[in-house]
């Protein structure tokens, strides 16, 4: 990086291009360090006050300062170049520091792997460069095999052939504007020179100006991984085998770290320790050993035993690794929908063997003309379970493969059964289809341009993963502004989420449209549970779910007589609330409670509605549970058989089929001592009144019409 | 969005399935042919089921309950004929035992022995299920009654037990509880208008009333007619597709192809089997005490620098929007690229109870969208605190087969798409194309192992083999039973029907001195890596420069024990962090 005296120079209300070029190494640094790839990188200032690096002698490569040595970027790098490196007021020569750097990349990559070679030089090219060793430096860097990159502070050029952002230059650059001095023009030469000498077709393409690359770099490196082969055989029977090596292509990518506990105090993760301790299902709950714990399954209800030596001797074991074609089907059996597992694999024959590859390019080329697909039997090696997949012939351009997808076991699949969407009460107009037709009409995400090529608005898969991108821009902030609050979301995010501006702007009437001839009205939900209760007593009769509910009311009433003050009798409103305050305030003997709440019952009884129906028996439910609580069960046993007796004289036949449903019986003697009613009795009090009536029944009517029972109900 | 209904809806209570079994003599009677009788066929559904619930479902409540009994068996024995065979609980192994020992020619004896054939009375036999449910403390979610029968008027004209049974179905079905008739053959046919289309629920609309008629013949179509029914269609949440401002489809998102994955294991106690709790207890390793959520915080380390944050901070990252689909536009079907998968897709319905008028809605974008082979594009967030993904609504139209069951529903297919990161960049190696000759020979052998490839022909061997284990040591078998590995190629068949056409298509592209079962000489070092040991200055160099990453791990545990660094990891991070830890300081 030029940190020169001519970099802090700039127009008024730019940014000089110092901070610009700081601002690109800073973003690319970030990148870097997230993305935590192995690459190396080290730190050249030119133009600096000082001088160090290896080759000063003699007064040559002066003002060129090594700033970092090459290693893995971090954040002390990053808090360097924001700290420590600043604007200086020498000049350097551009090319004596590409030798620096030349010189620095051949020493210290010296005895490390290495893919690519990489020289990124930011400069304004203020300073005269000597040419005398040019061709010298080419030479140099071609049997080196370093690629070079520039970052200027304007575009390339105005010529035809002008770099990567030729389209973009303009007045958005400073120094576009007011022209070139003479050295930046004759710097601009050597560079395209220096590029076009090392790279004949694309050497300007690797010319950027400081603005376009800060664009490029705003977004977090997407999670890159180094592809690993698979090598294995695709065999068809047992003669025909063909070499293959298989690649993830796509896979539902996660973040590779995952977050740590620290201790809140020191931010020590050594602080805190995390122990798992085991303990039987007892009251003490006493600890056990880990080492006296073995592995069960649930078979159903039954725990079965069963310790990890046996079952590595009984699981399912296979032969490893595997590609093993089962048989060919057509494409149009396999339904999209069932794909499963999160990959997708491209197999290509091995990059060496010729005859590899032209055996499989005859399957490829065989499945792609007979529209068909081979079922495979996969298996990545001896430690993962086989699974049953589909491979597709894929044909590109350049290259032929064929694109393993897994497909469901039977046991992956649920078949669910929906009511057809035909129904009379669905099935919509033509006008209302053409309201939708005008909506897809407007939303059209793949148009033809002039030149009748499609263009594709949104290609979902340019978007970087926005959780990843969230991320790494919440971890950037909090390392660079501790103590701060997390910063929103960037804008260019939100913006790549949302619908293409033109389309929202297009569709704005059909949606209209769409909202006024498709009535949609939110249905206000009730609780479930509730509502079924309410009409048919409680439909499963859960007696512990009942007392639960029972303790749940008696504190709300005790609450409630604090605030109402003391109730004096069992009143209309509710009753059986009442009575269980005044039993429980024991104001009245509980004789007297129970006939007044009797009394209440008739009175309901006494209209013949459901509703009131439904009150009667929350007030005999309350009364039971109260006698039951008491141990008193004369009372209630006694007036529940003469209300029983009464049913068939006052018409309450249906109020009783209510009761029968709540299962609310006479008080046992296995749940009350005194109770001269035995539990069979009790039982059976419900039920054989039903049949006696049953019995009755139809004598007086014809044979049963299923209209008046629905009617009766 | 005003309304998103996620989360509200949690699935509470378990499941209950009564099987209620017609005891009768007719039940027993023999196919001449031999096939197995009405009631063996039903145990052998009954079986497959309760075995099928403990794999995948055993918290689901099975009962099996027999009417036309002679012999009685009921809690409170208030009713007669009727024969509680299991009630109403979890299946476990002693009930699949159970079940067996009423299959065969052995279990009709057995049946005869302690059941008997005897009177008819429906109205009792609901009754009694219905007391079933009744007595279960549990939190029932889904009831469902299934009547396995072969005589279509199973009182023989008795109106009032006709009347009773009514009066009792109507209750049941009152409680919520879905009645179903499995019907089996009867000679002369089975007329379900008779009698039984007033017990049973009627379906879930009028045109379906159609549906399965026909008396089911064949053990297989029992099978999958009980199979259909069995389980409860579970609506991972409810959310709205909108498709702009105040146009908000309410949806229930299904899973129709999910993994199924070996359940984990329990851990119990050596000495009595009975399972034991644990109790993860966080606590700071200097003083001792008890760590309460509020006293940690989560990091990570990046660039050599540990990145802290708060709890809720780490939740709040996550967030982009609250649960649900967002149209963004169309695009035509041909977009829609094969390898673009990342995760198995889900089925999307419309939910009329929770928005009225969203079926319509729904059913007008989908019957546009398959007519004009079009897919919706739309931003997805599946649940709090989970970021968007890009998805394509396919349609999918319904279809049925012959016996007018239905094989696919209508409804949109959610295909999830892959951002950037998800696609890999791979190097294609440049290889030579087959010509007509090789490719045409290839054809020939496709064609000769063409199959109808079907979506559930294939068990998944592991999961098998470990449920015949589990079942073997429950049942006390002497051995786990046999599975079929049926994802293993049949080579002996593949070999003959291709007969001459394998060495015919070598001959063509394979020179003859070629091998693909043997590795290629390889060009590079043929004698294995020696054991690569680092010098400690070369270790320290690469801690200075941090560059510890680029050694393999064998190296890098090697170095651990070689400067006696206690490691506890196995990942390649946790060596590095821990060599740093050692050779920084």
């Amino acid at each position: 990086m030029d940190v020169g005296f001519s970099m802090s120079n700039s127009a008024p209300g730019e940014e000089p291009p110092f901070e610009l070029a700081k601002k690109v190494i800073q973003k690319f640094v970030q990148r870097q360090v997230f993305a935590e790839t192995k690459d190396e990188m080290a730190l050249v200032l030119f133009g600096t006050d000082s001088t160090k690096n290896p080759l000063e002698q003699d007064g040559q490569y002066q003002n060129i300062t090594v700033h970092r040595n090459l290693m893995i970027p971090d954040f002390e790098l990053l808090e360097e170049i924001a700290n420590q490196i600043h604007p200086e007021s020498q000049q350097a020569d551009w090319l004596d520091a590409l030798v620096v750097c030349m010189d620095l990349l051949k020493k210290q990559t010296e005895g490390k792997k290495y893919d690519r070679l990489v020289i990124v030089l930011l400069t304004d090219l203020c300073t005269q460069a000597s040419p005398d060793e040019l061709d010298i430096i080419i030479d140099n860097l071609k049997t080196a095999g370093i690629t070079l990159q520039f970052f200027l502070p304007f575009p390339a050029g105005d010529d035809e052939e002008g770099g990567g952002d030729g389209d973009r230059g303009g007045s958005g650059h400073p120094g576009a504007g007011k022209g070139l001095s003479r050295e930046q023009e004759q710097g601009l030469d050597m560079v395209k020179h220096v590029m076009l000498s090392l790279d004949e077709e694309d050497g300007l393409d690797e010319i950027y100006s400081f603005r376009n690359a800060l664009e490029q770099l705003c977004m977090f490196k997407r999670i890159e991984r180094r592809p690993t082969a698979w090598p294995c055989q695709l065999t068809i029977g047992s003669s025909l085998s063909i070499r293959i090596v298989g690649y993830k292509a796509v896979m539902d990518e996660r973040l590779k770290k995952t977050w740590i506990t620290v201790d809140a105090q020191t931010n020590k993760r050594d602080d805190v320790k995390r122990e798992t301790v085991y303990c039987l299902d007892d009251d003490n709950e006493t600890e056990v050993q880990k080492e006296d714990i073995i592995q069960g399954f649930r078979y159903g209800s039954d725990i079965v035993p069963f310790s990890k030596v046996d079952q590595d001797q009984m699981k399912y074991k296979h032969d490893g690794k595997c590609f093993a074609v089962l048989g060919f089907t057509k494409q149009s059996n396999i339904h999209r929908h069932q794909f499963i597992g999160n990959q997708v694999i491209k197999v290509f024959a091995p990059k060496d063997d010729e005859h590899a590859g032209v055996a499989l390019s005859a399957l490829i080329r065989a499945l792609d003309e007979l529209n068909m697909v081979a079922i495979v039997r996969y298996a990545y090696d001896r430690r993962c379970n086989p699974q049953v997949g589909a491979a597709f012939p894929c044909i590109k351009q350049h290259y032929e493969c064929l694109m393993y997808i897994q497909l469901p076991f039977m046991e992956d699949l649920s078949h669910f059964t929906f009511p057809s969407l035909e129904n009379k009460k669905f099935v919509p107009t033509e006008a209302q289809l053409s309201a939708v037709d005008s909506l897809i009409d407007s939303m059209m995400l793949v148009e033809k341009d002039e030149s009748g090529e499609q263009k594709d608005m949104l290609k979902v898969h340019h978007i970087p993963n926005p959780a990843f991108q969230r991320h790494f821009q919440c971890l950037h902030h909090r390392a660079v502004n501790p103590g701060t609050p997390l910063p929103p979301m960037e804008p260019w995010l939100k913006a790549a989420l949302e619908r293409p501006e033109v389309i929202s702007e297009r569709c704005q009437a059909p949606l209209e449209e769409v909202k006024r001839k498709f009535p949609l009205t939110a249905v206000e939900k009730k609780k479930q549970l509730k509502t079924s209760a309410q009409i048919f007593g409680k439909d499963t009769g859960e007696p512990d779910a009942k007392k639960a509910k029972g303790d749940e009311e008696e504190e709300d009433y005790n609450l409630a007589d604090i605030a109402e003050g003391s109730v004096t009798s069992v009143g209309s409103v509710d009753p059986a609330r009442d009575f269980r305050t005044l039993v429980k305030l024991k104001s009245l003997p509980f004789g007297e409670v129970c006939q007044q709440l009797t009394h209440r019952i008739e009175q309901l009884l006494s209209n013949k509605n459901t509703h009131y129906y439904m009150k009667s028996i929350t007030c005999i439910q309350a009364f039971r549970e109260q006698s039951v609580k008491l141990g008193k069960a004369d009372l209630y046993n006694s007036y529940l058989q003469s209300l029983k007796r009464s049913i068939p004289n006052r018409g309450l036949e249906v109020f009783w089929d209510l009761l029968v449903q709540d299962a609310v019986t006479l008080i046992s003697k296995d749940e009350v001592e005194g109770s001269t009613v035995s539990k069979n009795e009790a039982n059976q009090f419900l039920i054989t009144d039903e049949k006696k009536e049953e019995v009755a029944a139809p004598t007086t009517e014809d044979t049963g019409d299923v209209d008046d029972l629905l009617d009766m109900m | 969005m005003p309304f998103l209904l996620s989360g509200e809806y949690k699935v509470t209570g378990r499941d209950s399935l009564v099987f209620l079994v017609d005891a009768s003599k007719e039940m027993f009677i023999k196919e001449e042919d031999g096939k197995p009788s009405n009631f063996d066929m039903t145990m052998q559904v009954v079986r497959s089921v309760y075995t099928s619930k403990i794999t995948s479902s055993y918290r689901d409540l099975v009962a099996l309950v027999f009417y036309g009994t002679e012999q009685s068996k009921n809690p409170r024995n208030s009713f007669k004929h009727v024969y509680v065979y299991h009630d109403l609980d979890e299946p476990g192994a002693k009930r699949v035992q159970e079940v067996d020992e009423l299959r065969g020619s052995k279990g009709a004896q057995l049946a005869a022995k302690t059941m008997g054939s005897g009177e008819t009375s429906l109205g009792d036999a609901l009754w009694c299920c219905a007391n079933l449910y009744s007595d279960i403390k549990l939190r029932l979610s889904h009831k469902r009654l299934m009547i396995f029968t072969c005589r279509d008027d199973p009182h023989e004209g008795d109106s009032v037990k006709d009347r009773q049974g009514r009066t009792k179905a109507s209750d049941l079905r009152d409680t919520g509880v879905i009645i179903n008739l499995m019907h089996l053959m009867k000679p002369g046919g089975f007329d379900v208008s008779l009698y039984f289309r007033d017990i049973i629920t009627p379906p879930e609309d009028e045109s379906d009333l159609g549906l399965q008629l026909e008396p089911c013949a064949k053990l297989e179509d029992l099978q999958n007619r009980v199979r259909a029914k069995e389980k409860k269609k579970r609506v991972l949440n409810r959310l709205n597709l909108c498709l702009g401002e105040g146009i908000n489809v309410a949806v229930g998102v299904y899973s129709t192809a999910v993994p199924a994955r070996k359940p984990p294991p329990i851990k119990l106690y050596r000495e009595t089997n009975e399972p034991v709790r644990s109790k993860t207890r966080v606590f700071h390793t200097q003083t001792g005490s008890l760590l309460l959520p509020s006293e940690l915080k989560k990091a990570q380390v990046y660039g050599k620098k540990q990145i802290v944050m708060e709890t809720d901070e780490v939740d709040s990252i996550k967030k982009f929007e609250d649960p649900g689909m967002f149209l963004i536009g169309f695009k035509p079907m041909e977009k829609l690229k094969l390898h673009h998968h990342v995760r198995p897709a889900v089925f999307l319905y419309p939910e009329e109870d929770d928005v009225k008028g969203s079926s319509c809605l729904f059913s007008a974008l989908l019957k546009r969208c398959s007519e004009r082979n079009m897919f919706a594009l739309c931003r997805f967030t599946a649940r709090r605190n989970y970021s968007p993904r890009f998805v394509a609504l396919v349609p999918q139209e319904e279809e049925s087969d012959e016996g007018k069951g239905q094989i696919t529903p209508a409804g949109f297919n959610v295909i999830y798409l892959p951002f950037a990161d998800d696609i890999r960049t791979l190097d294609a190696p440049q290889l030579p194309c087959a010509s007509q000759e090789q490719v045409d020979k290839m054809k020939q052998i496709v064609t000769k192992l063409r199959f109808k490839y079907r979506s559930d022909a294939f068990e998944n061997p592991a999961i098998q083999q470990h449920f015949r284990n589990l079942e073997a040591l429950a049942l006390d078998m002497v051995a786990p039973e046999d599975i079929e590995d049926l994802i293993m190629p049949k080579v002996d068949q593949i070999d003959t029907r291709l007969g001459p056409l394998v060495q015919e298509f070598k001959d063509l592209v394979y020179p003859a001195n070629y091998n693909p079962e043997t590795k290629p000489a390889t060009t590079g070092n043929p004698e294995k890596k020696p054991k690569v040991e680092l010098p400690e200055d070369e270790l320290r160099a690469h801690v200075q420069n941090s560059t510890l990453g680029k050694l393999t791990v064998p190296v890098l545990k090697d170095a651990c024990k070689k400067f006696g660094v206690r490691t506890t990891g196995t990942k390649k991070q946790e060596l590095i962090d821990a060599l740093i830890a050692q050779l920084s300081s």
